[in-house]
C-alpha cells in the first residue's frame, strides 16, 4: 500500500511534491526519541510470543509465522518512511477502492477461482494460490480509520448531533459490507474505533452516550435478525455464565474447551510439553488462530496471560503517547484510531476466549497465525511510529480544542 | 488539583479518558483470566487432564446355570447382532442429511429463504439419501434371507415399540412438567417441549444372531450402510426350554395304555426355577448399583443401560453370582500407556436338579400324555357299575406339581409345576387368570394336606408318649357322638357306613396308615392337643421356609417389603388356637387338624422333606436346590426329632402297605362296579415303594371366564389329589427308601386314583434315568 501511496504520489507534479518529499526523511525533521518505540517494542514482542504459542502444536506454522513478521516488519518499515500527511490526499480513494472490493466480494456471479467460500463466508479474494489471498477487511479497517481521520480533522460540526451523521454513514458503509460476508468480529470492531475518534476529536459526550445507550438498547431487537449459528454462541455464552455444562459439548464446545485450557494452565503454566498433549487431546479447535490466548494462558499460565495483556497496555500507551504529543489533528486522529482498532480486537478476541463474550471469528492482534492479518498489524505499527517521528509543523492550530462546561 | 488543572488540553483529558475506559476493559479481563486460572483451576485442569485418557470396557457374559450332570440350562452364547439405528429405520436420518446438503448448496442464501422454499430444497436431495437407506434394505434382505413383507413387519413392530415407548416417556413427562410448571389454561400456549427418549436414539437389532460371514460382511460395508452397526453380543439362551421326552405306554392305566412310546413336547422345562433375565434395566436396577458411580469412579459390576438383569428365579435370586464383571482398557492418549483390567465373567451356578429327569415328570404332569387330565377312573364308579360323574368334565386338564428328593442328601432332583410359563405365556386371559401359572406350585403354593399327615400325627403322639404304638384304637365310623361331623372316611352311604373295625377289631398302627383310618388319628390327636400338634407339624418343616434359595423380594405399592417364591405354609397360631378355645371349637379343629385339615396348609416340597425326614429315622434337614451354596453348613440345618425308631419302622410299613396291600388306599384302582377289574396303581418292577394317599378338601375351584382377573364363577366341593411316597431299589424287606416323592393335582380328586399313576410313572422315570 505505501508503494501504491508513493507511486501515485510520484504522479503528481508541482511544488507541493518537491515540499512534500523535502519533508520526508532529512533528520530535523525526525524525531528518532518517541513514544511510538514502546509501540514497536510491544508489538515485536507479541509478534514473537505469537511464533512461540504458534509453535506448541504447530511448529511448522511457527516457522512461515517468523517469515511474515519480517515482511510485517519491512511493510512497518517501508509505511513509516512516507510522510503521513501524503496519505490524506488519498484517504477518500482508498475508502472507496476498499469499498469496491467488499462489494466485488458480494456480487452473486463472481467465480469461485477469485471467491472461494469458506464455511459460507465470502472474505477473500484469491491472488494466485492458496497462501496469498487478500483479505478486504483487514484493508478496510486501515482505510477508513485514515478516511475518518481526513474528515474529522479540521471539522467542528460533529460536536452537533446531526453533524454526527457523516462519520456514522462513513462507518456503515464498510461496516455494512463486512457484516453481509458475513464477518461478525471483524464488523464490530468498526463502531468503537469510530467512538474513541469521536471521543479524542472532542464530540460532545452527551451525544455520544445517548447514541451508545440507543444502540445497546436496540440491540437486543437485532437478535432475531441474527443467524443460527450466531444465536448458538450467545446462547452457549449464557450457559457458561450460568455454570450450565449441559451444552459444553455441542454449541458451547469450544468456548468450553478454552475456558478449561485457560483454567489448567493454573498460575504458572503446565509449559510447552504437556499443553500440546492438553490442547490436542482436548481437541480446542483455532488453537493457532483465534484461541491462541488459550494456549499462552495453558501453556504459561496466569502469568503469560496477565504478560500478553501487559504487552497490550504497552502497545496502547505508546499508541496514545504518540496522539498526545502529535500536534497535528490528522495525525492525533490516525494515532487514535489504530491504538482503538487494535485494542478492540484483543479485547473481544481475549474476552471470547475468556469466556466473557460470545465467540466470533476474530484473531489476537500480532499474536495469531496469519499473514495478511499480522502484516495489516505491522502496517498500522508503521503508521504509528511515522506519526510519532514527525516534527511538528510551525503553523499548525491546537486542533480539537472546545469549551466543555460539562468536563468540569 | 483536577484532570483539567493536570491536562489543560481537551486533547489530552479526551486521551485520558480513553485510557481510562481500556484500563477498565483490561482489568476485567485480566480478572476473569484470575478468576479462571486461580479459583476455578483445579476443576479445569481435572476436565483438562480427564480428556488425555481414553476408556474402552470390555463385554462380559454371564454364569451358566447347569443341572448336576452339568448340562447347561442357561447359558450366555455369543453371537453377532446387525443392528440399525432407530434415526434411519424412521426416515428422519435421510431427512436431516437432505437439509444438511440442501444447506450447503444454498450457502449463506439458505437464511433467505421461506418455509416452503426450503422444504422444497430438501425434498430435492431427499432421493439421493432414501436410496441409501434402501439400498441397506436390501442388502439386508439378501443376507438375512427376509422376505420384503418381513423386513417391513419388522421395522414395523420397532417402530410401534418406539412409538409407544416414546409417547407413553413423554405423557409421564408432561404430567412432570405440568405438576411443576401448572398445566396450560384453555388458549394457553403449551410451553411443554419434549427431548428425545433414548429409544429414538437407540439402535435395534433387525437381523438378530447372524453367522460370521454376514457379520464381516456388514462389517465392511458399515461405513457406506447409513446407521448400521454390527455388534458383538451374548444372548441368554435356555436349552430346555423346548424338548422331547419319550413316554412308554405300556405302564399307563389302561385307558391310555398302549403299545410303544408318545413322543411328548414340552416347553420350559424348570423355568419357574431357573427364571429369565430382562433385556430391559429399570431406573431402580441402574440406581441399585451404577456402573459410573456418583463419586465418578467406576464399579465394573455395575449396571448400565442395555444390560442385561435377572428377572425372575434363580436368574433373580443369583443375580450378583452369576452377573460378569466388564473389563476396562485405560489408555493415556499422551504416553500410550494401557491400563488393563480384565474382565471377570460371571459365576456358574450347580443345581441339584437333573434336568432329564425334570424334563421326564413335566412329561408326565402335561396334560398332552392323559394323567393330568380327568378320566373315570378317576371318578370311579357306583357299586352297580354307573360311571360316577366326575365333578369337572372329563378331559379336563388338570395342573399341579411333582418333586423328587433324594433321602440322603436331601437334595432337590426334580421340582416341577404346571403349567410352566412358557404355556403360561401363551394362554388365553381367562385360562391364565383361573390356573395362575407364573406360580411356582411345588414350593409356593400352600395347599391342604389332607390325608398325607397322618404318620406325622403318629410320630408325633408316640414321641409325645401320649398314645403307644402298640395300642389298637376302634374305628366306630364317627368320632363324635354327632354322627354328621369327624367321621370316618368309608363311614358313609357309599361303602354302607362301614368303618375299619368290623368285628370292633381295633385298628393297629399300620393298618391305620395303609388303611388311612381317620378315627384312628382323630384319637391321636385328641390326645395330643392342638400346641403338641402344631409344635410336631413344626418339627417337620411345616410353617417353615424351606429356603432352598428361592426367596425373592419386592416392594409393593405402599412401599413394603415383600417375600415371594417360597412359602412357609400355615399352622395355627396361638392367637388362633386361643381363639378356638373360647369358641369352645377348640377340640374339634383339633380332631380335624389330625386328618391334615383346618388352617393348615404346606407345599408339596415341605411334604416330599417332611416323608424323606421320616425315611431318614427322624432326621429334619433342609432340601438344596444350588450346590454353590454360601449360606452356611448343610449340617446346621440337621435336626434329629429323635423319634423311637421302632415306631418309624411302623410307619413305613403302614405306608408299604398302603401300596401293596389290597385294603391300601394306594394300591389299586377298580375299573367298574363292584367286583370289577383291578388294576395296582404302583406297577414298577424292582423297587419297594412306602406310600400315602391324601384327598384334601380344596378351597373352592375360581374360574376367570372373560380374563378380567375377576372369579366369575367357582366349584366347590372339589379335593386336592396328593400322593407322597417313598421309593428304594430291592423288593420289601431289603430295600431302604432312597427318594421322597410328592405329587398334588389341583382339584384332581382321589389321591390315589389321580396323582398315584403319576407317582408310579415317576418312579418308573427314575429308573430310566438310572437312580433306581
Amino acid at each position: 500500500m505505501s508503494s501504491g501511496v508513493a507511486a501515485t504520489a510520484t504522479q503528481d507534479a508541482g511544488v507541493t511534491r518537491r515540499a512534500l518529499r523535502a519533508r520526508a526523511i532529512t533528520p530535523q525533521h525526525v524525531v528518532l526519541l518517541n513514544p511510538a518505540w514502546i509501540c514497536v517494542a510491544g508489538a515485536l514482542l507479541l509478534s514473537i510470543l505469537g511464533v512461540i504459542m504458534i509453535g506448541t502444536t504447530e511448529p511448522g506454522l511457527a516457522k512461515r509465522q517468523l517469515v511474515f513478521m519480517l515482511i510485517g516488519l519491512l511493510a512497518g518499515g517501508m509505511v513509516a518512511l512516507p510522510h503521513y500527511e501524503r496519505s490524506r490526499r488519498f484517504a477518500y480513494p482508498l475508502l472507496l477502492l476498499v469499498t469496491m472490493l467488499l462489494v466485488f466480494l458480494l456480487i452473486p456471479g463472481v467465480p469461485e477461482f477469485l471467491v472461494r467460500p469458506r464455511n459460507g463466508a465470502r472474505r477473500w479474494i484469491n491472488l494466485g494460490s492458496s497462501s496469498l489471498q487478500l483479505q478486504p477487511s483487514e484493508l478496510a479497517k486501515i482505510a477508513f480509520v485514515i478516511a475518518l481521520a481526513a474528515y474529522l480533522r479540521y471539522r467542528e460540526n460533529y460536536r452537533r448531533l446531526l453533524g454526527l451523521l457523516v462519520p456514522f454513514v462513513l462507518t456503515f458503509i464498510p461496516m455494512g459490507l463486512i457484516l453481509v460476508e458475513p464477518d461478525l468480529g471483524t464488523a464490530m470492531l468498526f463502531l468503537p474505533t469510530l467512538f474513541a475518534m469521536l471521543v479524542a476529536a472532542g464530540a460532545r459526550l452527551k451525544h455520544l452516550v445517548l447514541i451508545a445507550a440507543l444502540g445497546l438498547g436496540s440491540a437486543p431487537l437485532m437478535y432475531p435478525l441474527l443467524q443460527n449459528h450466531q444465536k448458538d454462541r450467545i446462547q452457549a455464552v449464557f450457559s457458561q455464565w450460568t455454570g450450565d455444562v449441559s451444552r459444553a459439548d455441542d454449541i458451547a464446545f469450544q468456548g468450553d474447551r478454552a475456558l478449561t485450557l485457560i483454567g489448567a494452565g493454573g498460575l504458572a503454566g503446565v509449559g510447552r510439553e504437556h499443553a500440546r498433549d492438553l490442547i490436542v487431546h482436548n481437541a480446542l479447535p483455532e488453537e493457532h488462530n483465534d484461541m491462541i490466548f488459550a494456549v499462552i494462558c495453558n501453556r504459561w499460565g496466569l502469568l503469560g496471560g496477565l504478560m500478553t495483556l501487559g504487552l497490550y497496555l504497552m502497545f496502547c500507551i505508546g499508541g496514545i503517547l504518540t496522539a498526545g504529543l502529535c500536534r497535528e489533528p490528522f495525525g492525533r486522529l490516525i494515532a487514535v484510531g489504530i491504538v482503538a482498532l487494535l485494542f478492540a480486537q484483543m479485547t473481544i478476541n481475549i474476552g471470547m476466549t475468556v469466556g466473557l463474550t460470545p465467540i466470533t471469528g476474530m484473531t489476537l492482534p500480532f499474536v495469531s497465525y496469519g499473514g495478511s492479518s499480522l502484516v495489516a498489524n505491522w502496517l498500522m505499527a508503521g503508521l504509528l511510529l511515522n506519526i510519532a517521528l514527525r516534527r511538528p509543523r510551525m503553523m499548525t492550530r491546537d486542533a480539537f480544542e472546545f469549551t466543555e462546561p460539562e468536563e468540569r | 488539583m483536577t484532570l483539567h488543572d493536570l491536562f489543560p488540553k481537551m486533547f489530552h483529558r479526551r486521551l485520558v479518558l480513553l485510557l481510562a475506559v481500556g484500563l477498565g476493559v483490561g482489568f476485567t479481563l485480566a480478572a476473569q483470566l484470575t478468576h479462571l486460572t486461580v479459583l476455578k483451576a483445579d476443576t479445569y485442569r481435572a476436565n483438562a487432564e480427564s480428556r488425555l485418557s481414553d476408556r474402552d470396557f470390555l463385554p462380559t457374559y454371564r454364569g451358566s446355570i447347569l443341572d448336576r450332570n452339568g448340562t447347561p440350562l442357561a447359558l450366555d452364547e455369543e453371537c453377532y447382532d446387525i443392528a440399525v439405528s432407530y434415526v434411519v429405520i424412521s426416515g428422519s436420518w435421510a431427512l436431516k442429511e437432505a437439509g444438511y446438503a440442501a444447506r450447503d448448496a444454498a450457502g449463506p442464501r439458505w437464511g433467505e429463504l421461506g418455509p416452503e422454499e426450503r422444504v422444497e430444497r430438501i425434498s430435492e436431495h431427499l432421493p439421493e439419501y432414501e436410496a441409501q437407506v434402501d439400498q441397506m434394505w436390501r442388502e439386508i434382505r439378501t443376507s438375512g434371507g427376509l422376505t420384503e413383507q418381513e423386513l417391513t413387519q419388522r421395522l414395523d413392530d420397532i417402530t410401534t415399540f418406539v412409538e409407544r415407548t416414546t409417547d407413553a416417556v413423554q405423557t409421564r413427562w408432561r404430567e412432570e412438567y405440568y405438576r411443576k410448571h401448572g398445566y396450560p389454561r384453555p388458549g394457553e400456549t403449551d410451553t411443554f417441549d419434549p427431548h428425545e427418549v433414548r429409544e429414538q436414539k437407540d439402535s435395534y437389532v433387525i437381523l438378530p444372531r447372524v453367522s460370521e460371514d454376514v457379520a464381516f460382511y456388514f462389517k465392511r460395508r458399515a461405513e457406506e450402510l447409513p446407521g448400521l452397526s454390527v455388534q458383538d453380543s451374548w444372548r441368554r439362551v435356555y436349552p430346555w426350554s423346548t424338548a422331547t421326552v419319550a413316554i412308554d405306554l405300556s405302564s399307563l392305566p389302561r385307558e391310555l395304555r398302549g403299545e410303544g412310546e408318545q413322543i411328548i413336547r414340552i416347553e420350559g422345562a424348570a423355568d419357574h426355577m431357573i427364571g429369565d433375565v430382562r433385556e430391559r434395566l429399570y431406573q431402580e436396577d441402574l440406581e441399585s448399583r451404577p456402573f459410573f458411580k456418583s463419586d465418578g469412579s467406576i464399579d465394573l459390576k455395575g449396571y448400565r443401560i442395555g444390560d442385561s438383569i435377572g428377572r425372575r428365579g434363580l436368574e433373580r435370586v443369583f443375580e450378583d453370582h452369576l452377573r460378569g464383571s466388564r473389563g476396562m482398557i485405560n489408555a493415556r492418549l499422551d504416553t500410550g500407556e494401557e491400563a488393563r483390567t480384565p474382565r471377570a465373567p460371571g459365576e456358574v451356578l450347580y443345581l441339584t436338579i437333573d434336568i432329564r429327569l425334570q424334563a421326564r415328570v413335566q412329561a408326565l404332569l402335561s396334560p398332552q400324555l392323559g394323567l393330568a387330565r380327568v378320566q373315570q377312573w378317576q371318578a370311579g364308579w357306583t357299586r352297580e357299575g354307573e360311571p360316577n360323574k366326575p365333578k369337572l368334565p372329563l378331559g379336563t386338564p388338570l395342573f399341579g406339581s411333582a418333586v423328587v428328593l433324594d433321602i440322603d442328601t436331601g437334595e432337590i432332583l426334580a421340582m416341577v409345576s404346571t403349567p410352566t410359563i412358557a404355556e403360561g405365556s401363551r394362554m388365553s386371559d381367562a385360562m391364565r387368570s383361573t390356573v395362575a401359572p407364573f406360580v411356582n406350585r411345588p414350593i409356593e403354593t400352600p395347599y391342604p394336606p389332607g390325608s398325607i399327615i397322618k404318620p406325622l400325627v403318629l410320630a408325633g403322639a408316640t414321641a409325645e408318649g401320649v398314645h403307644d404304638v402298640q395300642e389298637g384304637i376302634v374305628c366306630t365310623g364317627h368320632f363324635f357322638e354327632d354322627r354328621g361331623s369327624a367321621r370316618c372316611w368309608i363311614y358313609r352311604d357309599a361303602y354302607n357306613f362301614a368303618t375299619h373295625s368290623p368285628e370292633s377289631t381295633p385298628v393297629d398302627a399300620e393298618s391305620a396308615i395303609a388303611k388311612s383310618c381317620n378315627i384312628y388319628f382323630y384319637t391321636l390327636a385328641d390326645k395330643l392337643g392342638m400346641a403338641r400338634l402344631v409344635k410336631w407339624y413344626r418339627r417337620f418343616g411345616l410353617g417353615r421356609i424351606p429356603d432352598v434359595g428361592l426367596i425373592q423380594t419386592t416392594t409393593n405399592e405402599d412401599g413394603d417389603l415383600i417375600h415371594f417364591g417360597e412359602t412357609a405354609g400355615d399352622l395355627p397360631t396361638e392367637a388362633h388356637i386361643a381363639r378356638l378355645r373360647r369358641d369352645g371349637r377348640l377340640r374339634f379343629a383339633t380332631v380335624i387338624a389330625g386328618i391334615g385339615q383346618g388352617p393348615i396348609t404346606w407345599s408339596p416340597l415341605q411334604a416330599a422333606n417332611a416323608y424323606a425326614t421320616l425315611a431318614r429315622g427322624g432326621i429334619f434337614r433342609r432340601p438344596e436346590l444350588t450346590q454353590n451354596d454360601s449360606r452356611g453348613d448343610v449340617s446346621e440345618s440337621r435336626t434329629d426329632l429323635k423319634l423311637k425308631p421302632h415306631v418309624v419302622s411302623r410307619i413305613l410299613e403302614g405306608l408299604r402297605r398302603s401300596v401293596e396291600e389290597p385294603s391300601g388306599t394306594g394300591h389299586h384302582i377298580t375299573y367298574g362296579g363292584a367286583g370289577g377289574d383291578t388294576e395296582p396303581i404302583i406297577n414298577a418292577e424292582g423297587v419297594t415303594v412306602w406310600a400315602k394317599t391324601g384327598t384334601a378338601q380344596a378351597p373352592a375351584y375360581a374360574i376367570d371366564d372373560d380374563g378380567d382377573d375377576e372369579a366369575d364363577r367357582a366349584i366347590t366341593g372339589l379335593d386336592h389329589a396328593w400322593f407322597v411316597g417313598l421309593v428304594g431299589d430291592g423288593e420289601a424287606g431289603q430295600a431302604r427308601p432312597r427318594f421322597a416323592i410328592a405329587v398334588v393335582l389341583e382339584y384332581g380328586g382321589s389321591g390315589g386314583r389321580t396323582a398315584g399313576p403319576i407317582a408310579n410313572q415317576i418312579i418308573r422315570a427314575l429308573k430310566a434315568e438310572g437312580y433306581l
